[in-house]
């Protein structure tokens, strides 16, 4: 064991070092194209920001970006809240058929997206919901919604019952005792269930290219369009912009909140 | 400062009667203990009151007004739970200022009622701590101030005091009792631990199986108890099974005694107890004579423990065995093998129904 | 004492409050789309005038064998990423659990995870000017090796399976992760004390510990993959046909969406089947 213990630990950090590489290695080589100037990525590398001034004047891509942020946020917003009630509703009160709501939150999560999508896509074709963003928006909630109740439910299991006993008993009504003594202490779990609801709607590209038309689209279905059509450094400029848009997000984040910790 | 009522009380979960028609009343001022095995459905019955539960049938009355489906936050009264369930995102005085709060109350009055509850319960200076600061004793004391600022007409403690050492428990029960004095405010204290009964409370109540089989005061029950559970569970005892027979009682081991002074039975099996702090152990024949009125068993010690100021003996008495506690200094100590004889006060044994 | 109260028990009319706008969504986005594509699979026609109802979309599939061959393509597909996934991921798990420590170890967690929020599709497309013709794999071979290679692996199969792989390798990790994280250091100790050798404390002790999370973490990277469409578009061209692929088209260009909504319920079914049919494997980590 002694001999091993020096070698191994190198042996498992060269290990993570290339898994790292095989992981943000095309991400670096797509941003760094998106500086280059050639239009057919070609070598030797030639420093421009003309890519990203061309984005700048792309109408298309600049409003799908504004929708996917808007549809995000109030995904976010809305899954939350009607996540964080749900959860409360469970972790509160015993009834017939309990068993049964919670296990109604995995087929969101274990069916494929692409049978959700199309479902949904015959669904509000069929009821005259329709498409568009309302549409998208409509599925990105219910989307979030599983993941938002998971999260805040396994906050909840080590949130004691007594302490709303307690704030009951000094005279606290529900209200009072949700907003003052549980909210703030599951707190940690209503964020990471917001970030996984961001992350869910604002990388959500399947459910969201069968529910959108031309005229309400989000990013991730006007880049698959545009990669389809035949791609142009325009699409790294954008993507590029989109990852250190949401890897910064997530490292802000993740200082006020470890992953998985109860801190 | 109130007085509660509680009348008739059911609550089933299930098959299983948690509470079984229990009436008691908790007069306005008193410092009540309900005692019981777990199980016993003392925490039940402790959370209807406080409106945690509510009863299946029967009622609750706070100060006459029935309260039995009122939800606790109306109910005005006071709780310590047995992990204090402080709020650990809130400081100190935070905590004590909760219920003031949220009754609507603010500013100067707020904070001059925490401090001086603060400084009835010895933590004046700790305001700003957080609970996860604080020791297991100051916890209590937070739970404790936070419970009574609010002037509760009742308060509740859940086993408030399990979770402390055994020294820490017996300062903690002191100071209970000195505050519950200076505040004065009924108070239904549940506990599984018999000492801590009878130390702190001035009247208890004893259940099993969701019914209260003896209620009174600690002197009375002890010296008193009306069952064989309330005799044991309570304290220790021996217990003495026999047939009585032209007036005195012929036990199950042969010897025969005086009755109970308080017995009028006059035939038939009889069950008593005796406390073993009330059995005299003397060496047999040592030349000492039982004092008139006392009743003598002979035996041989079987097993002795020693616990600094006193001994406690088993003896074996005929097939069945007796605790007796011994002083030491007022007895030699009795090596296990010793013939010895027991005595006992007629007014000491008492009778079991 | 475990006592639940009244407030608790039949507590539905409380509950309903808090439960109703989430599941009503759930119900509206979801549950009800389901059920509608169960009933427009059995439709003979979109048109609304004059429907009927048919089992022909799903005779197609059995009576076209392409079909199903795509659709063992997509299982087989799914089936590969998910144990490269284990393969690569596990032992970075482990590394990252067992032998990292303290802050290091939280920091190079985060930065393995944090591809999982940048856009998946973004993350697929970057492969595409690795892999192809010219593309910087391609020029760093060349610039490296004395002889002359012609390295084009855009719009093939090994392509998909690589930007597949590194789309859903950060799920691997993180659920390895966090069982992995679970065992008792001193579990291992003990072990050693034992007598046990490295290879049968791997074995003995922290894969079946660690399993759960394998498990969970193939789940997560399986059902994804078999739907997958997008993917093999960007990166298979024509080697790229996959049953997702199939199913987007009878949705986007061919227009036939009741026997797209037949194909689609019947990788549901094999779905559930394969999650059926692991369910005891399931059980028995849990």
């Amino acid at each position: 064991m002694i001999r091993a213990s020096a070698f191994l630990p190198g042996l498992g950090r060269f290990y993570i070092g290339l898994v790292l590489a095989f992981l943000y290695l095309p991400l670096v080589i797509m941003a760094a194209m998106s500086f280059n100037a050639s239009p057919f990525y070609q070598l030797p590398f030639e420093s421009t920001t003309h890519w990203y001034v061309a984005l700048a004047n792309d109408d298309g891509l600049i409003a799908a970006t504004f929708n996917s942020l808007k549809i995000a946020i109030l995904t976010t917003a809305i899954a939350t809240v009607l996540g964080t009630a749900a959860s409360l509703g469970l972790f509160r009160y015993e009834f017939t058929g309990k068993r049964l709501l919670q296990a109604l939150i995995v087929p969101p999560i274990a069916i494929p997206w692409l049978i959700s999508g199309t479902a949904m896509l015959i669904f509000f074709f069929g009821t005259g919901i329709g498409r568009g963003l309302h549409a998208i928006l409509l599925g990105h909630v219910a989307l979030a919604l599983p993941y938002v109740i998971i999260v805040v439910s396994a906050r909840l299991q080590t949130f004691s019952r007594d302490l709303e006993d307690a704030a009951a008993s000094l005279g606290a009504s529900a209200w009072q005792t949700t907003w003052k003594v549980t909210l703030p202490l599951i707190a940690p779990g209503v964020i990471a269930g917001g970030l996984f609801a961001f992350a869910v709607s604002f990388d959500q590209f399947v459910v969201s290219y069968f529910l959108a038309t031309p005229g309400q689209t989000t990013l991730p279905v006007e880049i698959y369009a545009a990669i389809r059509k035949g791609f142009t450094p325009e699409i790294n400029a954008v993507s590029t912009i989109i990852i250190v848009f949401s890897m910064s997000l997530m490292l802000v984040v993740s200082r006020f909140f470890r992953f998985g910790g109860d801190h | 400062m109130a007085r509660v009522e509680v009348q008739n009380v059911q609550r089933a979960f299930g098959d299983h009667k948690a509470v079984d028609d229990v009436s008691i009343t908790f007069e306005d001022g008193g410092f009540y203990a309900l005692l019981g095995p777990s199980g016993s459905g003392k925490t039940t019955l402790l959370r209807m009151i406080a409106g945690f539960e509510f009863p299946d049938s029967g009622s609750i009355r706070i100060d006459g007004a029935a309260v039995e489906t009122v939800p606790a936050n109306k109910r005005r009264i006071g709780m310590v739970f047995q992990n204090y369930a402080l709020f650990p995102h809130m400081s100190v005085a935070a905590n004590v200022a909760f219920g003031l709060e949220v009754s609507g109350q603010k500013g100067k009055d707020v904070r001059r009622a925490v401090s001086e509850v603060l400084d009835l319960v010895q933590l004046g200076d700790f305001g700003k701590r957080r609970p996860h600061q604080l020791s297991g004793g100051q916890r209590q004391r937070v739970a404790l101030a936070r419970a009574i600022v609010t002037k509760p007409r009742v308060l509740l403690l859940d086993e408030p005091l399990s979770a402390l050492d055994k020294a820490l428990r017996t300062t903690m029960q002191g100071e209970l009792k000195r505050i519950q004095r200076e505040v004065g405010v009924t108070t239904i204290f549940v506990t599984h631990d018999q000492d801590e009964a009878l130390s702190i409370a001035d009247q208890i109540g004893i259940l099993k199986d969701g019914r209260i089989v003896q209620s009174g005061a600690p002197e009375e029950i002890y010296d008193r108890p009306n069952s064989e559970f309330a005799a044991t569970f309570l304290g220790d005892a021996n217990i003495l099974d026999g047939t009585v027979v032209e007036g005195r009682l012929r036990l199950d081991n042969g010897a025969v005694v005086a009755l109970p002074l308080d017995s009028t039975q006059t035939s038939g099996r009889m069950r008593c107890a005796i406390r073993p702090e009330r059995v005299r152990l003397a060496v047999r024949n040592a030349g000492g004579r039982a004092e008139p009125g006392a009743t003598v068993v002979w035996g041989t010690v079987r097993r002795r423990l020693f616990s600094g100021s006193f001994s406690r003996y088993a003896v074996d008495c005929g097939g069945s065995e007796l605790q007796a506690i011994a002083q030491r200094g007022a007895t030699r100590d009795l090596a296990i093998g010793t013939e010895v004889e027991l005595s006992w006060d007629r007014r000491d044994l008492i009778a079991l129904s | 004492m475990a006592v639940t109260g009244m407030t608790r028990t039949n507590g539905l009319k409380k509950a309903l409050p808090l439960l109703l706008p989430a599941y009503g969504w759930l119900t509206l986005a979801i549950f009800l789309p389901l059920s509608a594509m169960v009933y427009f699979s059995l439709l003979t026609t979109m048109s609304s005038t004059t429907p009927s109802l048919t089992l022909a979309n799903y005779a197609a599939f059995f009576s076209d064998p392409l079909y199903a061959v795509l659709l063992l393509r997509s299982v087989k597909l799914a089936l590969l990423v998910m144990m490269i996934c284990v393969v690569i991921g596990f032992p970075a798990a482990y590394v990252l659990a067992k032998i990292f420590k303290g802050r290091a170890r939280e920091a190079i967690f985060l930065i393995v995870i944090l591809p999982f929020w940048s856009n998946s599709l973004v993350r697929v497309f970057s492969w595409s000017m690795v892999l192809r013709e010219g593309g910087i794999l391609d020029v760093v071979l060349n610039a490296i090796l004395p002889f002359k290679v012609s390295v084009d692996l855009m719009y093939s199969y090994p392509a998909v399976v690589i930007g597949l792989v590194h789309s859903y390798l950060p799920y691997m990790v993180l659920t390895c992760y966090l069982s992995l994280q679970a065992i008792d250091d001193a579990l291992i100790d003990a072990a050693r004390s034992l007598g046990a050798s490295r290879t049968t404390i791997l074995r003995r002790v922290i894969a079946p510990l660690a399993l759960p999370g394998v498990l969970a973490g193939s789940a997560l990277i399986f059902i994804p993959v078999i739907g997958s469409f997008m993917e093999p578009r960007i990166l298979g061209g024509r080697g790229g046909t996959l049953y997702g692929t199939v199913i987007e088209d009878q949705f986007t260009a061919v227009y036939n969406w009741p026997l797209g909504a037949a194909l689609s319920f019947i990788l549901l079914a094999v779905v559930l089947a394969i999650l059926l049919a692991a369910a005891p494997v399931l059980r028995k980590a849990a």
